[in-house]
């Protein structure tokens, strides 16, 4: 059982994420986007190509910069959104990544030197980045070690 | 063995004059706009003189009639790098209001919700409608040899079209209807059509007037009472961030390319920024019919009225530094060094 958060729970997602058509809503598109997630002492680079989440690694902060934005949150934080889903089937009305996003006095993501074209790409494809974590409800996981 | 009769067809006509032998090859996204920009068909003029409507690339004709009034008809009125992206993403992000939003999921409201929900999608039915219309007209004004980005003003005619319907969907579902309009669109937001010039045209709409209606569309999911109105708010935000994303490649187009017209360009700023922006016509200013609707939704009732006023100033401070991004993301971000915006000082003020 993977264990959240780790490459190979990301990538039990992402597998879930790319083979099941259900979890590619209307208006959840192609989608051309790199996002890093901060989670504790680690930063894993989620690569968006078309219809797939195309690879998964783990970069150190330095490279940060790969990314066109990156979702920097509290380990708690991330357990919450995680637990929600997997308790719902996909994150509740409290728990989606707009919602926490509107919740933080300036906002989830952020883009490497301030660009707000590269933020705003996580508005742009906002959905399919709510269909990728929703996927991660079927996958059986571990909370891991949490700092 | 061939059977057909020799009818010795006189096919001269055909001539091949434009660039014979292209062989486009389809990428991991399909064959896309981007994948069609070879040899002299990829080839932009900076001055166009097709006022035929002659496909680009395509072999000319003497005779064929001036059919198109084009007044656009310089690449630095009008382009943007990303335009065959842009094109390809929204064909490809396309969704539909009658079955993509999970409309069994909206359940009664209480009245003063119910009303502010309406108000607000009567509000976004009456902005959208300018959205899609100014595009709308400036499309035949557009030389075909930069279809490109014609194409993505036409997709978003489309997408403004989906909004205007799914908002008075959602209206008109819950036991509510429309209210009063606002009149929002007989201030600055009705302005961006008497625009005579393409980039003022579009740092009004696309800049100024949509980043501000993305950050509320945003607001919209946050305030959403169930799944259906999450959701609707979430997909309309992405639609207008790439009508965004637009007016962001455009602008620093001319910031790269335009140098001369740089002031011309602040003077569509300063204008936006001291109508809209900071001025008492921003719906989600203070002042405004909507921002009280807004108001409401988010303090969740007319009795955490203060509540959801502290929250919207939040966000309506959130929308402004994100303006003040895009700007200096298309190049044109001194204007906040310098004091002469006025958006700096009214983020300091909303602290």
């Amino acid at each position: 059982m993977p264990a959240f958060p780790s490459v190979e729970w990301f990538n039990a997602v992402r597998e879930r994420y790319n083979t099941d058509q259900t979890l590619h809503s209307g208006g959840g598109g192609p989608c051309e986007a790199t996002a890093a997630l901060c989670i504790g002492d680690s930063v894993y680079l989620l690569e968006f190509e078309g219809f797939e989440c195309a690879e998964i690694r783990e970069i150190a902060r330095d490279d940060i910069d790969q990314a066109d934005f990156f979702l920097d949150m509290p380990m708690p934080e991330w357990i919450d959104m995680i637990n929600n889903i997997q308790e719902n089937g996909a994150a509740d009305l409290d728990h989606t990544l707009s919602t926490i996003d509107l919740e933080l006095e300036d906002g989830l993501p952020r883009a490497p030197g301030d660009d707000q074209y590269r933020r705003d790409l996580f508005y742009r494809y906002n959905q399919n980045f709510q269909d990728f974590f929703d996927a991660s409800a079927g996958i059986a996981t571990t909370i891991g070690p949490v700092d | 063995m061939n059977d057909a009769p020799d009818l010795e067809l006189d096919t001269a006509w055909m001539e091949r004059m434009g660039e014979w032998g292209t062989t486009a090859q389809p990428g991991k996204r399909g064959l896309t706009l981007e994948d069609i920009r070879i040899g002299r068909y990829g080839e932009l003029p900076e001055e166009s003189d097709n006022m035929s409507g002659r496909p680009r690339g395509a072999a000319e004709r003497p005779e064929a009639f001036r059919i198109g009034g084009y007044t656009v008809r310089s690449k630095r009125e009008i382009w943007l790098e990303n335009a065959t992206f842009l094109y390809e993403e929204a064909l490809q992000r396309q969704w539909s209001s009658a079955t993509d939003i999970p409309w069994e999921t909206i359940e009664p409201l209480p009245d003063d919700l119910e009303e502010a929900e309406c108000a607000l999608c009567t509000f976004f039915n009456e902005v959208e409608f300018v959205a899609g219309d100014v595009p709308a007209r400036w499309v035949a004004n557009i030389s075909p040899d930069f279809f490109e980005a014609r194409n993505v003003l036409l997709a978003q005619v489309q997408d403004e079209a989906r909004h205007m319907d799914v908002f008075r969907k959602r209206a008109l579902a819950n036991g509510g209807g429309l209210t009063r309009v606002t009149g929002a669109t007989s201030g600055f937001v009705g302005s961006i059509d008497l625009s005579r010039d393409f980039t003022e045209m579009s740092s009004r709409m696309h800049v100024s007037g949509e980043g501000a209606v993305l950050s509320m569309f945003r607001m919209g999911e946050l305030v959403g009472q169930n799944p259906a109105e999450k959701r609707m708010y979430r997909l309309c935000a992405q639609d207008e961030a790439r009508h965004v994303a637009f007016g962001i490649m455009h602008l620093r187009y001319l910031h790269a390319t335009a140098p001369d017209r740089h002031e011309e360009i602040e003077a569509y700023l300063d204008e936006a920024e001291n109508l809209s922006l900071t001025g008492g016509t921003n719906p989600a200013g203070p002042q405004a019919e909507t921002s009280e609707a807004l108001a409401i939704l988010l303090g969740g009732g007319k009795q955490h009225y203060d509540e959801g006023f502290r929250i919207l100033l939040a966000i309506r401070k959130r929308q402004l530094k994100e303006y003040m991004q895009r700007v200096k993301s298309a190049g044109f971000g001194e204007r906040f060094e310098n004091g002469r915006s006025p958006v700096p000082g009214r983020i300091a003020a909303l602290s």
